[in-house]
């Protein structure tokens, strides 16, 4: 069994599977950070998920069309983000009761409707889904192991990564950007600067829904080409995850990401292999193991940095 | 300015969200029902209909108030543990080994027995992030929520594959315990089972922790301002552990509760979310025990609201759920107490200026 | 001169009926530095939040270059060039210096202006920089630079807005010495430029310095405008408080006992790691106050931290009546009856959010008279935070209310009343009488006085010299980690030759043992 673990690296399906699981987590990763980044801690992510994941399979298999789906899953998500942000901001409930009222919400909606529409209980299945195109890339398609790296993959993997570049832009070579990360650190700076912090918190919510939005619309309409119910299975939670060990920054979201897409890799890998000897609850756990660990090993790096003194060199008195 | 003098504010405004989210919820109702005011009806009377019924109420509020308590105690901390529901596995799980396979005690010492292996399961498994964040200040809502799966799955693979009733099938279960290991009822026409009593000595023993004794002092004094606590000679990393332990004890105990209560074995998966509930229902209690038991117990009944409805009505228990969450949402909405407040502070101050300010036992 | 703003007959009752002004006038000249002092609590943030639209006066007019206005808010007031400089800073701590200075007015480019202008930025910033002197790095991360540095970046952002009337809220509280003197440099550098500045302030060494013109507040009202050239300190405090201070300290005739605190060659680092106390030795016997003076940030904190076990030395001892107290608990410590004021009341000294009652038990409520078993003996407990509050003139509607809502000087009683109801024989302080009015200054002069004269040994740190010179019997110099001057406090000792040592410039062979007496 582990020749056929090493086989799968060695050929490079690993990348691919890498990328198919890290999308989700990255996408809603973002998603998490730009309104984490304003102070609002999007606790919420695994129900939008779940209303992105099923209005985009619903619309997209009724309209015939995956970009109609997407667009209005979306949509959904970022209405529901505005909710959210309603509820916090105007009407002060806690984020967090806020974050988890939404993740049961998008759990009973999903269900209820799932119901009421399509008489599913469990899943939905649609039999002429219009799934996110995979893209394929001419020529390198076929160069054997480069094609593996370059070709064949869900538009939305790109889309996930230049969600990065976008976020990264946006957040640091925009006025917009510094004051969404002025706004999270220092709010009374930034209104007594005529900086309008409610309306940027709306505004990072709603980008928040964007993001998480996409990675819903992913995982039943590009992972997978189904609905089924609480699908995401602890995704958000990841992604918050990776947010605050990526350092509120987008790159080191993307670093997380990758982490745990490597950990849900041998998880997907493992669960293919047949008669595996490893039994699939401990293949299961390994995200979260990871998630554990790493965060233990970046906390210790960062307490030993602070102890030897390279952080804030600035701070030292000649 | 007495703030308890306008508590009555914060009922009114309790009041006031509750009827706009029913109102909210029954205009849902009424777009999807063909017989809304039977679904109406059964969701905010169903639960009082019967003895039964209420009694549905009350047990499914004891693990909730066990949870609520559990995170009530680690937030006034301020420590952010997501890890009651993990902590309820762990701690159900090593409750229900002692009950399955430890043999020929009188069960005035069994259950006590249960009881403790429970909590101590559910210590153990809050020490870990607990030490994580005291030893290497580890963000605590990420390795809570994280352990919360290491719990959930470990318990289940334990269930599935060392510990699993031949006699289960696809669905795992330990053995049945014996019966006289179970939580009684109370009466065959009120079936409330006696963990509702364990539940609230649990939120006396808690209060009087919190507030009456020196670890509560530091427990609170560390959570309000650390550095002042550490200043006092407070042994902040422990008392940090410790806040996690208490939590993850009495959340384990809200699972072996549920187990001999409700379900009468450990079965894979039995929580469904206790835990997380219990984080809203100490969020809505604003950490304070006694209020625990109230939030618990109107979490409870709208629960059970959803599922009589379900039964008696076309509308199914999901529907409830959203309307479980918009009252949650606008019970909790601080602006409206805010708005309430400040007007009667306004009036009452103003109605001192034109009397001079002389006396203020008006209000 | 022309007038440049006038306030005119203030008045300010705040809904739950207390009233900040009861007829304020201000009249500030155009070009020059308006010192405007007061106690805490004479109406001098209120009459600021007016200025600025952030509350709306119960009556009274304001004219901005001769004409009335009413800013709708901070942001308005920019617009019409006024600016004021917070004493808490209000910056986002991530974002650097340049980000922070146009935060809300960025230079932009790009479709739209979409994206921000990074050259004209760091440009617009450099001209500031050059023209008025204020040195700072515009790439710089503002979490990483010293206080002096940020307030200039608060500074900045005002200039930055074209403010043209600047209103400094206490500035020198948090400076060292040679930031306090840089900060004047640049203020007499934007006077001449004709730029106007109001200086709130209640140490009234700077106001002498600094400025042109005083206006004193007291209990909500004006007292009196002045030249600063025709009045001298004893008059101003004597109009703020209406009666004459104590700026000397009464003492008795020193009754020196054995030796309390020696430290023998302490080496201690800061949480960063730097080595931040260098071979410091020092001793301290009962019934004398050591005062150490010093720059901020030359080892003050480290010294205090050590001494009370929150952080540990890397070398050395520190002994305690001959017992070295190095690696015991802070609780230990505590209980070995020696005192801690801290320099930071609002975080470390006391809890906000707590009760004063929970304030005030942090030292008794685990001792056996307060407990049975592990509970509380609540009815004592709060007896005795009872007395507390009377024995040490702490004013506020009883032992319930939250220590978060005490004026800066009532919440200092509550944090000294702690600390000296345990009949300290050590009793280190730190700051004691920062941020605090000068009524309070005095009451808490008068304490560590007293123990000092019933044979405590003291400790005492403060930014203040005059404190210093004015309570210490023999003061220690800290330069740069290193305790680099033990003085005899006597008549012929002078600021400036402390001020020598205190920038490095002389170093004394140092003296140990305490002097013969």
């Amino acid at each position: 069994m582990w020749l056929n673990v090493w086989a799968q690296i060695a050929d490079l399906t690993i990348i691919a599977v890498l990328l198919r699981c890290m999308t989700p987590i990255l996408l809603a990763a973002i998603g998490g950070l730009i309104s984490d980044i304003t102070g609002v801690t999007n606790i919420g992510l695994e129900g939008l998920m779940l209303v992105s994941a099923f209005t985009s399979i619903a619309v997209s298999a009724a309209s015939g069309n995956w970009m109609v789906g997407v667009v209005s899953g979306v949509l959904i998500c970022v209405g529901m983000s505005y909710a959210m942000a309603f509820f916090h901001i105007k009407l002060k409930v806690d984020i967090v009761i806020t974050g988890f009222a939404m993740n049961i919400f998008g759990s009973g909606a999903t269900i209820f409707l799932m119901s009421k529409l399509f008489q599913a209980t469990g899943s939905y299945n649609p039999s002429n889904l219009d799934k996110i195109p995979v893209v394929n890339i001419p020529f390198i398609e076929n160069i054997p192991y480069v094609n593996k790296l370059f070709s064949g993959h869900s538009l939305m993997v790109w889309i996930a990564f230049l969600a990065v570049l976008f976020c990264f832009i946006m957040l640091y070579r925009t006025p917009y950007g510094v004051h969404l990360r002025a706004i999270g650190e220092a709010p009374d700076s930034a209104k007594s600067l005529g900086i309008p912090v409610g309306r940027l918190q709306y505004s990072a919510m709603a980008w928040s829904g964007v993001f998480v939005g996409l990675a819903g619309s992913f995982m039943s309409m590009g992972m997978t080409s189904m609905f089924v119910k609480d699908m995401t299975a602890g995704t958000g939670f990841l992604a918050l995850a990776v947010v605050l060990l990526g350092n509120r920054n987008p790159i080191g979201v993307l670093i997380g990401s990758i982490i745990f897409g490597l950990a849900k890799t041998f998880e997907t890998i493992f669960q293919t292999i047949p008669n595996s000897p490893v039994p699939s609850q401990f293949v299961q756990m390994m995200p979260y193991v990871v998630t554990v660990l790493a965060l233990v090993v970046f906390a210790i790096r960062k307490q030993n940095r602070q102890k030897k003194g390279l952080v804030a060199p600035a701070a030292a008195k000649s | 300015m007495n703030h308890k003098r306008f508590l009555y504010l914060d009922v009114i405004g309790i009041a006031a969200s509750i009827v706009l989210a029913v109102v909210v919820g029954f205009i849902i109702i009424m777009m999807v029902s063909d017989e809304p005011l039977q679904a109406i009806s059964s969701f905010l009377l169903g639960p009082f209909s019967t003895p039964f019924n209420l009694s549905t109420v009350f047990n499914k509020a004891v693990p909730l108030i066990f949870t609520g308590l559990a995170l009530a105690v680690v937030f006034q901390s301020n420590v952010f543990s997501m890890g009651a529901e993990g902590q309820l596995y762990v701690g159900g799980f090593t409750g229900a080994l002692a009950a399955a396979y430890i043999p020929g005690l009188p069960v005035w010492i069994h259950l006590p027995v249960i009881l403790l292996c429970a909590l101590a399961g559910g210590a153990m498994f809050g020490a870990i992030p607990g030490f994580l964040k005291s030893k290497w200040n580890a963000n605590e809502i990420v390795t809570t929520l994280m352990l919360n799966y290491v719990g959930i799955i470990s318990t289940s693979y334990l269930v599935n594959n060392w510990f699993k009733d031949p006699g289960s099938g696809g669905f795992a279960r330990m053995q049945y315990f014996e019966k006289n290991l179970l939580l009684r009822k109370i009466s065959d026409s009120f079936p409330v089972h006696y963990g509702f009593f364990i539940a609230l000595l649990s939120v006396v023993v808690i209060s009087v922790m919190l507030y009456k004794t020196r670890l509560g002092y530091e427990l609170r004094l560390v959570g309000k301002n650390e550095a002042f606590a550490r200043y006092g000679g407070i042994k902040t990393k422990r008392l940090i552990i410790y806040s996690v332990m208490i939590s993850g004890a009495l959340a384990g105990l809200g699972g072996i509760v549920e187990i001999l209560g409700v379900h009468g074995t450990y079965k894979d998966n039995f929580s469904a979310n206790l835990g997380f509930d219990g984080i809203i229902i100490a969020l809505l209690a604003r950490n304070n025990p006694v209020a625990v038991v109230i939030a618990a117990l109107f979490y409870a009944y709208l629960q059970v609201g959803g599922q009589i409805m379900q039964a008696e009505s076309d509308v199914s228990r999901e529907l409830a759920v959203i309307i479980q969450v918009l009252l949650v949402l606008f019970v909790s909405a601080q602006a409206v107490f805010n708005y309430f407040k400040q007007r009667a502070v306004l009036k009452h101050s103003q109605s001192h200026a034109t009397k001079g300010g002389k006396k203020d036992h008006v209000a | 001169m022309t007038v440049l703003l006038e306030m005119r007959n203030i008045h300010k009752t705040y809904p739950n009926g207390t009233i900040a002004n009861r007829g304020v006038h201000l009249e500030v000249h155009e070009g020059e530095i308006h010192a405007l002092v007061g106690e805490n609590g004479a109406g001098k943030s209120t009459l600021m939040k007016i200025l600025f639209g952030l509350e709306a006066p119960t009556s009274g007019e304001v004219y901005y270059k001769g004409s009335p206005v009413h800013f709708q808010g901070p942001r308005d007031a920019i617009k019409h060039g006024l600016g004021m400089v917070h004493q808490h800073f209000m910056l986002a701590s991530s974002l650097t210096v340049s980000e922070n200075i146009v935060l809300g007015d960025e230079p932009r480019k790009g479709p739209f202006g979409l994206f921000r202008d990074r050259g004209k930025e760091i440009q617009d910033i450099q001209s500031l920089v050059d023209r008025f002197g204020l040195k700072l790095d515009p790439n710089a991360v503002v979490e990483y630079i010293s206080v002096g540095q940020k307030q200039r970046v608060e500074i900045m952002k005002v200039l930055y807005r074209g403010a043209k009337l600047i209103i400094l809220d206490e500035p020198t509280a948090v400076l060292t010495p040679q930031e306090t003197d840089e900060l004047f440099d640049s203020l007499k550098t934007l006077v001449a430029q004709k730029y106007t500045i109001i200086f709130i302030t209640h140490k009234l060494r700077e106001v002498m310095e600094i400025s042109n013109r005083i206006t004193v507040l007291k209990a909500g009202q004006t007292i009196h405008t002045m030249l600063t050239k025709d009045t001298n300190k004893e008059e101003i405090s004597r109009l703020m408080v209406g009666r004459d201070v104590l700026l000397r300290v009464e003492k008795k005739e020193q009754v020196l006992k054995e030796t309390v605190l020696e430290l023998r060659d302490v080496h201690a680092n800061d949480a960063k790691g730097f080595p931040m106390l260098k071979d410091v030795s020092l001793a301290i016997r009962g019934g004398e106050i050591f005062g150490i003076a010093g720059v901020e940030g030359n080892g003050q904190r480290e010294l205090v931290e050590v001494i009370t076990g929150l952080i540990g030395a890397t070398g050395g001892q520190v002994l305690y009546f001959n017992e070295n107290i190095l690696g015991k608990s802070i609780g230990q410590i505590r209980n070995m009856k020696i005192a801690h004021i801290p320099e930071d009341r609002q975080t470390t000294g006391a809890c906000l959010t707590s009760t004063i009652e929970e304030n005030l038990i942090l030292d008794v409520y685990d001792h056996p008279e307060f407990r049975f078993g592990p509970f509380l003996r609540k009815k004592k407990l709060k007896e005795f935070a009872k007395v507390m509050m009377t024995t040490f003139d702490v004013r506020a509607a009883s032992e319930e209310t939250l220590a978060g809502s005490l004026s800066g000087g009532n919440l200092q009683k509550v944090v000294i009343a702690r600390e000296i109801a345990k009949n300290p024989k050590l009793i280190i302080a730190s700051q004691p009488t920062r941020g605090v009015d000068i009524g309070a200054i005095e009451s808490i002069h008068r304490e560590i006085v007293k123990r000092r004269d019933q044979g405590a040994a003291v400790l005492l740190v403060s930014a203040e010299l005059s404190e210093i010179m004015s309570l210490s019997d023999r003061i220690g110099v800290l330069y740069n980690g290193e305790l680099v001057a033990i003085l005899n406090n006597t008549d012929d000792l002078t600021e400036q030759e402390i001020g020598y040592y205190m920038l490095g410039i002389k170093k004394a062979e140092k003296e140990v043992v305490p002097r013969e007496s």
